[in-house]
């Protein structure tokens, strides 16, 4: 340990060394002085030109220009230019004497050149900035620029002027002999454009080795979303983001390159702040700074275990020395139903209903109505044309709306940004909402000159309900004939006949209840310490705490308590702890043309989670509704569960460069996952990458057209233990039970069993991608091709139930994810007064399994070999068995009018084993989004398009056929003697949808679709203006969110994956953005 | 720079002694989990154990998806309108990919067999237990399997058997002989009957007397009449049991555990300790408790909306399954008791008290507009042909046999019928309810008798197996009948007893059981269910087993699904 130590001290030294060693002075002629110095003192120059020359210089080393640093190069000069030049910005004289010898003084009647400077600082688009420190670098000489973004102060001519404003990157200017200035500061935002955030580091994006894709704030919040996921669907090619419900507050699902593993979970690892936090929507979208997405091995394999699927990073605002900056943003929307089909009305469903009866011979004209029609109440309805259009009653407009208010500012040693945000989500259902408050607060200070504390934190409160998800679908279901209400006004219980719910039941106030107040904390502290300037040794803390308590009351008349009596009220309370350790060191040197960047990490995370409910039946008030547990009589239950598990970690990376062209990534990373077997919990992952800036070569200096060329490649393998706590244990489970009537304890053998071989699941990644940019960067691109082929699969295994058990995880099977993931950025047009800009991603991911136990697919759970983990296997529906071919249809044992599949193996049988396939799966065959952001004068407009091509999904819609009207369903073309349709069977008395043969069928539909899924249109204040209200910037805009979709569905947004319980929504919404 | 130095030392150490602890840190705390090792291996916890194997049967007693594969598809009901199973129910499309009933039944049956073989293979690791409560508690665990193994024989045939216990992932299953599981229950029941006790104090555990009624019947499935006979008449002869007088009342709720009763599933008065799928017991059943009540009711609640909905003492109809004609035809209501208890075939309106409503009560003659009041008849279902000018004449609906079955037997609507009422409980607690605290008859008294009887017939001793139906059917007479329900031994045949035992059985999960185990299912269900009649073959003796256990075998070539199934 000691030599190693030695060791570093020893390279410190050399690399000290090497530093100091730069300046040197070369040239031996007697006349002619080559003189090249990069602030050096006066007095060192002097004896360089000695030992040039043959001169020698007589001073007072006292004087104070002899010290005074200088920067010189001249070639060939004679000794006397060369001295005026020298001396020009001292006070320096110099007098030649006999035998070459030149004396200096110092002239006591020249002043220092002071002088008075003026200037006008403007933003990017030219107007003045105001409140902009001007300083003086080394001085205490500071000033701030007026309204009109001028200012003035005194230097001197090699003084540096440094110009700082919060949000906008510092600049230095040099004085020289210049007395008017016009600073144009940069957006911080745009130089960070350069930096990209990686694990544990940053690095210049024309360093970067890996697949990394970057997206600054104001791209993640330019779709107005509660979800920071949610608005940058489309826009990073690889990434799969959906979100297939319109529940208030619901939340997105993300694959980064396609799935992977079938047990395990796909979604990618989050890291906000250097702190794992997989709770990404409680980001406020106008905290963010950047997002990164990580997404080859290379990049991901600092985090091991946790970076298989991709890894996203969030970095949050901070503060700024200089003038405070505050911004509010607030917007107001209405959201409606983006399409929902319409069951039968009473016409409709009255002809299903006689059509069915007909099919059994009991119905062949209205006139045996009553035959059909056997309630008294069914029949007024079918003579009266009653008709109801029960989700019509239940669905209505929603809202989100969103307040926040941010301030950053700090000096020099202190800097700190926080922020405040509320967002509200109204459903489309009555009482569906969900609220969440947000607070930041991110401070950095620093301490000493190399040592800096800071803290980032931020507090998330949700105050949400929930309507339950089923209560659509029942209302698709109830027969239209029936109304909701009694003659007396009140709510029918149980509208028409016994068989059905009334869903508007659950809209009485206090009879639904599904609330949760949730707190989630996540911080961190950090400190960090520079001993020398290339090495940083830097400690993280975080904490993420989070605490939810879910209230639930059904009311007896509820949907879900149809089955049993009275209410049911229960409370979930839970509390998750996180914690987490990391120790970083990173160090960097540059020596000649080798750069060297080395991180080292060690990590310890932890996590727990506790949780309890008790339950009861059977409340006297329901007024009481959750708040009093012990006023149920019956079935009080009570429950409480733990789990917890930890990952330790070791991790280094290097980063090598020659000639900054030629870059090298090393990465390793150790971890030791407690849910994993004793003997496989340790791993090792590495991974490397190599990049050529192509564009740095010399050949590449002579052309024009490439402004930007680089190669990529990595291979990396990944790991994940994505299991749950214990897998490797068998368990117990408790079966109620009781002897006369008293409860006695039943310890059953859990069905799923442990499996204490537990490994990890393994993913080795290639990645070959190209950087490219045309035309001084207005056309940038990259391209990237994957394989990423993954193995050991933690794999939820059926069972044979003979075994006793039904299912365990092992480590089995292969799956592989190839593709292609282009991004494409260009600047179309460019004027002063406007500008067009296009981004385009593109997706191509080919997912599918390779093996699985014993080389064969998995029917029960449709996992198919060759295919991806979510497909379909069905029959594959040909159409409807037609009145001409019926002895064919009886040679395979159906009638005309039934549902036809295609007898893949053509024995003449229809058999679950032969003729089931493959009929669709529910990953895109690509997807792609297309956005354009045009500014003309103060306006600005983006629209923006997204795709997802090629995925199959199931419509609860197209489903819901009920050959026996026994409830409402779909307005299909059904198949009658009168109409041979294909697309529908006849309906039929006698069978339900449970045994009509291949009812599974009816439901696949291409859910491919193009959406114009942003449209927003905004006006910016004139300054002049706005100044007049101490306002920097003021935006109002306009927005539509998911107007427009294209798809082959009809009256559907395909997006929703088919469900009938949560449809999705469009947005209309305004909003302002303000800048103090 | 040498402070750094120690500095970066101390990070350094700082680090080696996290990793140190490394191994400690990573080994899983789990205090909400228990496992066999540390539950099974004390007495108080292997009571849990035995506990739990007596758990399972409550999947396939009480419950659709028992009654599905025990009731339907037999001679005596057929779908209702409700019906979800129909596959089993007429034979038509049956496959094991399209039958979660016989899934569900199969996976718990299994598990059951598991934990029992757990249990009697590690019993002696139980260090304080005595002999004797070890004898006990195997007697116990042995009655269960050869009960479990029972229902999965005669349910799918020579399948997979074993007496091992499952140790990590088994990926095969065997297919063993009919004859080699049954020479194992026999094994099991003997031990059980020799080691059990006569009587417990927990109702619903099983004693020698429940594994001696139990062996009879195994022993007539088996053909073993005289020891059929032999252990029926222990079990008759037995202190404390007897028939009721009256056969209505032992469908009274009040009256369940009462001294006809041999063996029953005690479902708790407490529903919290049945078996409804809970978030603590995700394993359970989605209805949970006994649902009979639910199946076989007919939608009274659609004949007059306005003076008759749905009320508890009536029940919540379900719809599922109505009675063939055949059924009916097989009772005489003038001096058999059993058709009065067993149906019901009027209702009554449920108005509220004091309340008129002057309606059209007859929905077949709408210009008859009457008075109503709680209490008048809304609905009659008569197992009998009445003239239309007859039906049309009455204040109220009639749904006589010719307005529920067509001249061949096919019903002609499936909504209003003659339903059996055995199970309705008005001791719920709301209409919805589905949970029903009812015990359910597993092994019942009568059953003794005819198990006899028919043993004496196979016997050929045709005045024994008379004097035990005749036991039967004095008890079921209407008094003042009891001559009349007389049979003589020239009377006796296999239909007769299979007819009597409908009568008396009717609804009990043991029909399919019986056609199965007389050789009669296909004769008698092609003759008297026209439903399943076009579809059931001779393969349909035993299910199709599930396509979900044919997938996750490994050895595919040996464990194939039952023939004529695809």
């Amino acid at each position: 340990m000691l030599s190693k130590a030695l060791l570093v001290m020893k390279i410190t030294t050399f690399f000290l060394l090497v530093g100091v060693l730069q300046v040197s002075a070369k040239g031996f002629a007697q006349d002619k002085l080559n003189l090249k110095y990069k602030n050096a003192e006066i007095g060192g120059i002097l004896s360089g030109i000695e030992k040039q020359t043959h001169y020698r210089f007589l001073y007072n080393d006292q004087l104070r220009g002899i010290k005074q640093k200088v920067t010189i190069d001249v070639e060939n000069a004679d000794i006397r230019q060369a001295l005026d030049y020298l001396f020009a910005q001292t006070l320096l004289t110099y007098r030649f004497m006999a035998n070459n010898l030149i004396v200096i003084n110092e002239d006591a009647n020249r002043q220092p050149f002071e002088k008075k400077v003026t200037g006008k600082v403007s933003d990017p688009n030219g107007a003045p900035l105001s409140g902009v420190t001007v300083t003086v670098k080394g001085s205490a000489k500071a000033t701030t620029t007026n309204e009109q973004g001028v200012f003035t102060i005194s230097v001197e001519n090699d003084d540096v002027l440094v110009f700082s404003y919060v949000g906008f990157e510092s600049q230095e200017v040099k004085v020289g002999d210049k007395t008017q200035f016009s600073v144009s500061m940069v957006s911080a935002a745009s130089s960070l454009e350069n930096i990209v955030v990686i694990g544990y580091g940053t690095v210049k994006k024309r360093d970067l080795t890996g697949a990394v894709v970057s997206l600054k704030g104001d791209e993640v919040k330019k779709v107005p979303a509660g979800n920071v996921m949610e608005s940058v669907q489309g826009k990073v090619a690889g990434v799969d983001i959906t979100r297939t419900s319109g529940g208030a507050g619901s939340n997105v699902s993300i694959t980064v390159r396609g799935n992977r593993s079938i047990l395990a979970q796909n979604n990618p690892l989050f890291i906000v702040d250097g702190i794992q936090y997989s709770n990404f929507q409680d980001i406020n979208p106008n905290d963010i700074q950047s997002m990164e997405v990580l997404k080859d091995a290379s990049s991901t394999a600092i985090y091991g275990s946790r970076g298989a699927n991709g890894v996203i990073i969030i970095t949050t605002k901070r503060g700024a020395s200089g003038k405070v900056r505050v911004g509010v943003n607030s917007y107001y929307g209405v959201t409606d139903i983006a399409g929902y089909p319409k069951p039968m009305n009473g016409q409709q469903y009255a002809d299903l209903k006689r059509q069915s009866y007909r099919t059994i011979g009991k119905w062949n004209s209205t006139a045996d109505d009553a035959q059909v029609f056997t309630s008294a109440a069914d029949l007024a309805a079918v003579q009266n044309g009653t008709s109801t259009y029960w989700p019509g009653l239940l669905l209505h407009k929603g809202s989100q709306q969103d307040y926040g208010v941010n301030v950053a500012g700090g000096n020099e040693k202190t800097k700190v940004y926080f922020s405040f945000d509320y967002y509200k989500e109204k459903g489309l259902l009555n009482n569906d909402y969900s609220g969440r408050y947000t607070l930041r607060l991110n401070i950095d200070q620093t301490i000493a000159g190399t040592f800096k504390v800071g803290l980032q934190s931020q507090l998330t409160y949700y105050d949400e309900n929930r309507r339950a998800d089923n209560i659509l679908t029942v209302a698709n279901k109830v027969i239209p004939f029936f109304t909701p209400y009694n003659a007396d006004g009140t709510l029918a219980k149980y509208p028409g006949n016994g068989n059905q719910s009334n869903p508007l039941l659950e809209e009485v106030g206090g009879s639904y209840i599904n609330k949760t107040n949730t707190t989630r904390i996540l911080s961190s502290a950090y400190a960090e310490w520079k001993p020398i300037s290339n090495l940083t040794l830097r400690s993280n803390l975080g904490i993420t705490n989070s605490s939810s308590r879910n209230g639930f009351f059904e009311g007896e008349n509820t949907i879900d308590r149809a089955l049993s009596t009275g209410s049911l009220a229960k409370v979930t309370n839970a509390t998750q702890a996180d914690l987490l350790w990391e120790n970083i060191v990173t160090y960097n040197q540059k020596f000649g043309d080798h750069s060297l960047d080395v991180t080292a990490v060690t990590s310890y995370i932890s996590n727990r989670v506790d949780s309890s409910y008790a339950s009861g039946t059977g409340q006297l008030l329901p007024g009481q509704s959750f708040y009093a547990l012990l006023n149920n009589p019956a079935n009080l239950a009570i429950w409480s569960n733990y789990v917890g598990s930890n990952l330790l970690s070791g991790a280094f990376r290097v980063n090598y460069g020659y000639k900054g062209r030629y870059l090298l990534t090393l990465t390793g990373r150790a971890d030791g996952a407690s849910q994993l077997s004793k003997q496989n919990r340790w791993s090792f992952f590495p991974s490397a990458a190599v990049a050529w800036r192509v564009i740095d070569e010399n050949f590449m200096a002579s052309q024009n057209l490439l402004s930007d060329l680089k190669l990529r490649a990595s291979y990396g393998i990944a790991g994940n233990a994505a299991v749950k706590a214990y897998s490797t244990q068998s368990g117990l489970i408790l079966i109620p039970f009781s002897w006369n009537d008293q409860t006695a304890l039943a310890y059953g053998l859990d069905p799923q069993t442990g499996n204490p071989n537990l490994n990890w699941e393994l993913t080795a990644t290639q990645n070959i991608g190209l950087d490219f940019g045309f035309l001084k960067n207005r056309i940038t691109a990259s391209v990237d091709y994957y394989d990423s082929r993954t193995r050991d699969l933690l794999l939820p295994r059926l069972l044979p139930a003979t075994s006793g058990y039904q299912k365990v995880v092992q480590n089995i099977g292969k799956t592989r994810n190839n593709g292609i993931e282009v991004s494409l950025r260009t600047t179309n047009v460019q004027t002063k007064d406007l500008t067009w800009s296009s981004t385009v991603t593109y997706t191509r991911n080919k997912e599918r399994i390779v093996d699985l136990v014993n080389g064969q697919s998995d029917i029960a759970n449709s996992w198919i070999i060759g295919y991806p983990v979510k497909s379909f296997y069905d029959y594959q529906k040909t159409g409807i068995w037609q009145t001409e071919d019926s002895a064919l249809a009886r040679q395979y044992g159906y009638k005309p009018g039934d549902i036809r599949v295609k007898d893949v193996n053509d024995d003449k049988k229809i058999t679950a084993t032969d003729d089931r396939v493959v009929v669709g799966s529910a990953v895109p065959k690509y997807s792609f989004g297309f956005s354009n952001d045009v500014t003309y004068k103060n306006f600005d407009l983006n629209i923006y398009v997204y795709g997802r091509i090629g995925q199959t999904f199931v419509s609860d819609y197209a489903n819901k056929f009920e050959p026996n009207a026994i409830e409402n369903g779909a307005v299909v073309n059904y198949w009658t003697p009168e109409n041979p349709t294909n697309d529908y069977p006849r309906p039929n008395a006698n069978i339900s949808r449970a045994s009509m043969p291949f009812a599974t069928t009816l439901g696949y539909k291409d859910g491919s679709f193009v959406k114009i899924r942003n449209i927003t249109l905004g006006y910016t204040l004139p300054k002049t203006l706005t100044q007049r209200f101490h306002v920097a910037t003021l935006r109002w805009y306009v927005s539509a969110k998911n107007y427009f979709t294209f798809s082959k569905v009809k009256d559907y947004d395909p997006e929703g994956g088919g469900s009938f319980d949560r449809p999705l929504t469009k947005l209309i919404v305004t909003g302002l953005n303000l800048d103090f | 720079m040498k402070s750094n130095i120690y500095t970066v030392l101390l990070w350094l150490f700082a680090g080696l002694a996290v990793c140190s602890s490394c191994n400690k840190k990573l080994s899983e705390y789990n205090p909400s989990g228990l496992t066999s090792a540390t539950v099974y291996t004390t007495a108080k916890g292997f009571e849990t154990l035995v506990n739990a194997a007596y758990t399972y049967d409550r999947f396939w007693y009480g419950k659709e998806e028992g009654y599905q594969v025990s009731e339907m598809g037999t001679d005596i009901w057929t779908s209702g309108t409700g019906d979800v199973y129909p596959q089993l129910t007429q034979y038509n499309n049956l496959q094991g990919a399209n039958t979660s009933a016989l899934t569900l039944l199969w996976n718990n049956f299994y598990a059951a067999i598991n934990l029992c073989n757990t249990g009697i293979n590690s019993i002696s690791k139980v260090v304080d237990y005595t002999d004797q409560q070890k004898a006990i508690r195997e007697g116990e665990l042995r009655f269960l399997r050869a009960f479990y193994y029972w229902h999965i024989v005669e349910t799918w045939g020579g399948v997979h058997f074993t007496t091992e216990t499952s140790e990590g992932a088994v990926t095969t299953a065997n297919k063993t002989s009919v004859d080699t599981i049954y020479n194992q229950i026999f094994t099991d029941l003997n031990f059980a009957v020799k080691n059990l006790p006569a009587t417990t104090t927990d109702y619903g555990r099983a004693t020698s007397t429940v594994a001696k009624a139990f062996l009879a019947r195994m022993y007539l499935t088996r053909g073993r009449n005289a020891e059929a006979a032999a252990m029926a008449n222990a079990v008759i002869a037995t202190n404390g049991l007897k028939l009721l007088p009256k056969y209505g009342d032992l469908w009274n709720m009040g009256n369940l555990k009462n001294s006809e009763v041999v063996w029953a599933i005690d479902y708790s008065t407490n529903l919290a300790n049945n078996d409804l799928t809970t978030t603590a017991y995700p394993y359970g059943h989605s209805r949970g408790s006994n649902n009979g009540h639910l199946l076989y009711l007919m939608v009274y609640d659609q004949v007059n909306t306005t003076l008759l909905t749905r009320d508890i003492p009536n029940g919540r109809p379900f719809n599922r399954y109505m009675p063939t004609l055949a059924l009916l035809n097989l009772f005489d209501p003038s001096m058999d008791s059993r058709y009065a208890a067993s149906f019901q075939d009027v209702w009554y309106c449920n108005l509220p008290k004091d309340t008129v409503k002057k309606v059209a009560g007859n929905t077949f003659n709408k210009s008859d507009v009457s008075s109503f009041k709680a209490g008048d008849t809304v609905c009659y279902c008569p197992k009998v042909s009445l003239p239309t000018s007859v039906t049309n004449a009455k204040h109220y609906t009639t749904y006589d046999i010719s307005r529920v079955y067509d001249n061949t037997g096919i019903p002609s609507q499936r909504k209003f019928y003659v339903s059996l009422k055995k199970f309705k409980d008005s001791t719920r607690t709301s209409v919805a309810e589905a949970q029903s605290a009812r015990d359910v008859f597993v092994i019942r008294l009568a059953e003794m008798y005819l198990i006899a009887a028919e043993a004496q017939m196979n016997l050929g001793r045709l005045d024994s197996a008379a004097y035990f139906i005749n036991q039967i059917r004095t008890r079921a007479a209407i008094p003042g009948h009891e001559a009349d329900m007389q049979i003589t031994p020239a009377q006796v045949t296999l239909d007769f007893i299979l007819d009597e035992r409908a009568r008396e059985l009717c609804g009990e999960q043991l029909r399919w059981f019986d056609l199965k185990r007389t050789g009669k299912l296909l004769d008698r269900v092609k003759r008297l269910n026209p439903d399943a009649a076009q579809y059931i073959q001779p393969f349909h003796v035993v299910r199709p087993i599930p396509q979900t256990q044919i997938d996750a075998v490994t050895n595919k070539n040996e464990f194939t699904q039952n023939d004529g199934y695809q």
